[in-house]
């Protein structure tokens, strides 16, 4: 959204026609769709017979499912947390390395991306399950008398989403701080700055469009991701995309299913303004 | 000598690209897409079915894998242009497409196999092409005796290793029924057991999606769980140690059906194919491994590995009415949701 306002002041005119084939395709298939989904969530009864607010007033008018909303969000955020406190780290790693450290580092990266999301999501019940690698290994060094219980958590699905979206976060990241000024960083610590501060002060609000962009992919994809969420979270996890497919496809409530999915739409739309906002101010302050 | 330019050439080869498609079409007596569940349902009719059907009647089968609950979406999304031809659906889901009106009728006059099948397998709607039965399955190197009720699965050592699911699926449904009932409970009330399912909940090695169950047990993340004989034969199939037992109340049986769909483009196609899915050649293929389903044709001899000893045994089993269960079972998950989660 910023880069189409940004290339929009650098022409003279603007040929919108070039828009023209992506605009009408989105218009077709996403617009109208859309509105079919909102007009759905205006029926009273699954059986789509009566109109009204029912759905919405069952779906905000209970604890449960505010609960659920809240809890999709902070999936999140959790995801955002662990991926950024790992990523930067290896970001700066790949900016002080060789070319060809630069080029294994990528191909290590990019190699989760290239497995289906289906396969990395199973790998990581292996690893996590019981008699898994992560339990095996802690019992064998006598750190854990008993079996932790990861998988069906909220821990071990952070930790699984965390790998699955680690991709997402390291690329634009790895883009900007590619494009970052070395005198800056070495002028910051000419005049004094210790590392830290050198880090907080000039890395950091420099790479920041690269953390939004980055933060926006593993938020939209996180709390959106259906398989990792309903394999390794389990039933007693409850999140806004597995009760939006339970709600169409078992119970064939249609109309609280397109609550369930308007609702999800605009908590990751909410938080993927709330974080274009924070690069606007970062660039600004 | 000729010149052949490029755009002769590209000409040339979409044609002869054409020509080598055109004959596998041309000589198929017709086709047909049917929906099939994922999985070992998939692997059979595609292995088994297909080809049999292509030998007998010159038949193109293409398979459309969802799982029941997802056909009936996918054809009440589609508001009359149907997506396959065929269903094969479970009792429940079945019923709610029944209600729907997304069936057409069937003529059992059509079906040369009609004969061999049980008399109310094929009704004016459906054709059951094979019988799952459920039960509990445990692995015998973890427990010194193996659970013999519904009620054992609340109990200690088996509530610590047990994986429990919720109502989405048909067999998830009819344990828990089957549970409330041990508690007091009935086909319409399972009231009684969402009090047990509570503190069971607490100590269970696991509350997860049913498709993920036969896995963790693969992992040894539980040792006991509510399943059917068709997965326990298939795991055991791939070395791993589980045994079925039928509970002190009976083992659940329910059929699953064949449909044609609703405004099908290949009725005649859709017959043949369901006709051969109920022919004993086909059923005694699939009642082995890696398959293991129960064929419901009175001429199949029955394999050891299928842990039920004859096609009579079936009509002992208990059965559940899913016009009475439908009307509750979005209250249920809702319920289930809402107590069993954290």
């Amino acid at each position: 959204m910023a880069g189409a306002a940004a290339a929009g002041g650098i022409g003279d005119k603007v040929d919108w026609r070039l828009a023209a084939p992506l605009g009408l395709t989105y218009l077709a298939f996403f617009a109208a769709p859309f509105a079919i989904l909102l007009g759905i969530s205006f029926y009273a009864d699954a059986e789509q017979t009566r109109l009204g607010l029912d759905s919405w007033t069952k779906f905000y008018g209970d604890a449960f499912y505010l609960k659920v909303i809240l809890d999709t969000l902070k999936l999140g955020v959790f995801a955002v947390t662990a991926t950024t406190l790992l990523a930067y780290p290896l970001a700066l790693l790949f900016r002080a390395v060789g070319p060809r450290a630069q080029r294994v580092l990528i191909f290590i990266i990019l190699m989760p991306l290239l497995t289906s999301v289906v396969i990395r999501t199973f790998a990581w019940i292996v690893i996590l399950a019981r008699e898994g690698v992560v339990n095996q290994t802690l019992l064998a060094l006598g750190i854990t008398a008993a079996p932790l219980n990861l998988l069906q958590t909220e821990l071990g699905l952070v930790i699984a989403l965390t790998q699955i979206e680690m991709p997402l976060m390291l690329l634009p990241l790895l883009t900007v701080m590619n494009q970052m000024d070395q005198n800056l960083v070495d002028a910051s610590r000419a005049l004094g700055a210790s590392k830290w501060r050198t880090f907080f002060r000039v890395i950091l609000p420099l790479t920041l469009p690269g953390w939004v962009a980055g933060a926006t992919l593993v938020f939209a994809s996180a709390t959106t991701a259906f398989i990792s969420q309903s394999v390794i979270g389990g039933a007693r996890l409850v999140y806004l995309p597995a009760l939006i497919w339970q709600q169409s496809m078992v119970v064939y409530n249609w109309p609280f299913a397109a609550v369930a999915s308007l609702t999800l739409l605009f908590t990751v739309l909410a938080g993927i303004m709330a974080l274009g906002w924070l690069g606007r101010f970062a660039r600004t302050g | 000598m000729t010149v052949t330019t490029r755009r002769e050439f590209l000409a040339g080869a979409a044609a002869l690209g054409f020509a080598s498609a055109l004959p596998s079409r041309a000589s198929a007596a017709g086709s047909l897409t049917a929906a099939i569940y994922p999985g070992t349902w998939e692997e059979a009719y595609r292995g088994v079915l297909a080809p049999a059907l292509k030998k007998s009647a010159d038949i193109d089968v293409a398979f459309d894998s969802l799982f029941a609950v997802d056909q009936v979406a996918k054809v009440r999304a589609a508001r009359g242009v149907p997506p396959f031809d065929c269903f094969v659906l479970d009792p429940g889901p079945a019923a709610s497409a029944m209600q729907a009106g997304l069936f057409e009728p069937i003529d059992a006059s059509k079906l040369t196999n009609a004969t061999k099948v049980p008399a109310g397998l094929i009704t004016s709607h459906a054709v059951t092409c094979n019988a799952q039965v459920v039960g509990i399955a445990y692995n015998p190197k973890k427990f010194a005796t193996p659970p013999k009720s519904w009620a054992d699965l609340f109990k200690s050592p088996y509530v610590e290793r047990l994986g429990l699911t919720g109502f989405q699926t048909t067999f998830g449904t009819v344990s828990i029924i089957e549970m409330a009932k041990v508690f007091g409970g009935s086909e319409t009330n399972v009231e009684p057991v969402f009090a047990e399912l509570k503190k069971a909940v607490e100590k269970a090695a696991a509350v997860a999606a049913p498709a993920a169950m036969p896995g963790l047990f693969q992992q040894g993340q539980i040792d006991v769980m509510y399943t059917n004989t068709n997965t326990v034969a298939t795991l055991k199939g791939r070395g791993v140690s589980i045994e079925f037992v039928q509970p002190e109340t009976g083992a659940i049986t329910f059929q699953t059906t064949l449909h044609i769909v609703k405004g099908a483009d290949n009725v005649a196609s859709a017959y043949k194919y369901m006709d051969m899915a109920i022919s004993a050649e086909v059923q005694s293929a699939l009642q082995k491994q890696p398959y293991n389903m129960i064929p419901i044709n009175k001429d199949v001899q029955l394999v050891e590995t299928l842990d039920i000893k004859s096609v009579d045994e079936l009509t002992k089993m208990v059965t559940h009415d899913w016009t009475k269960i439908n009307p509750q079972r979005a209250a249920w998950i809702e319920r289930f949701n809402k107590e069993i989660t954290k």
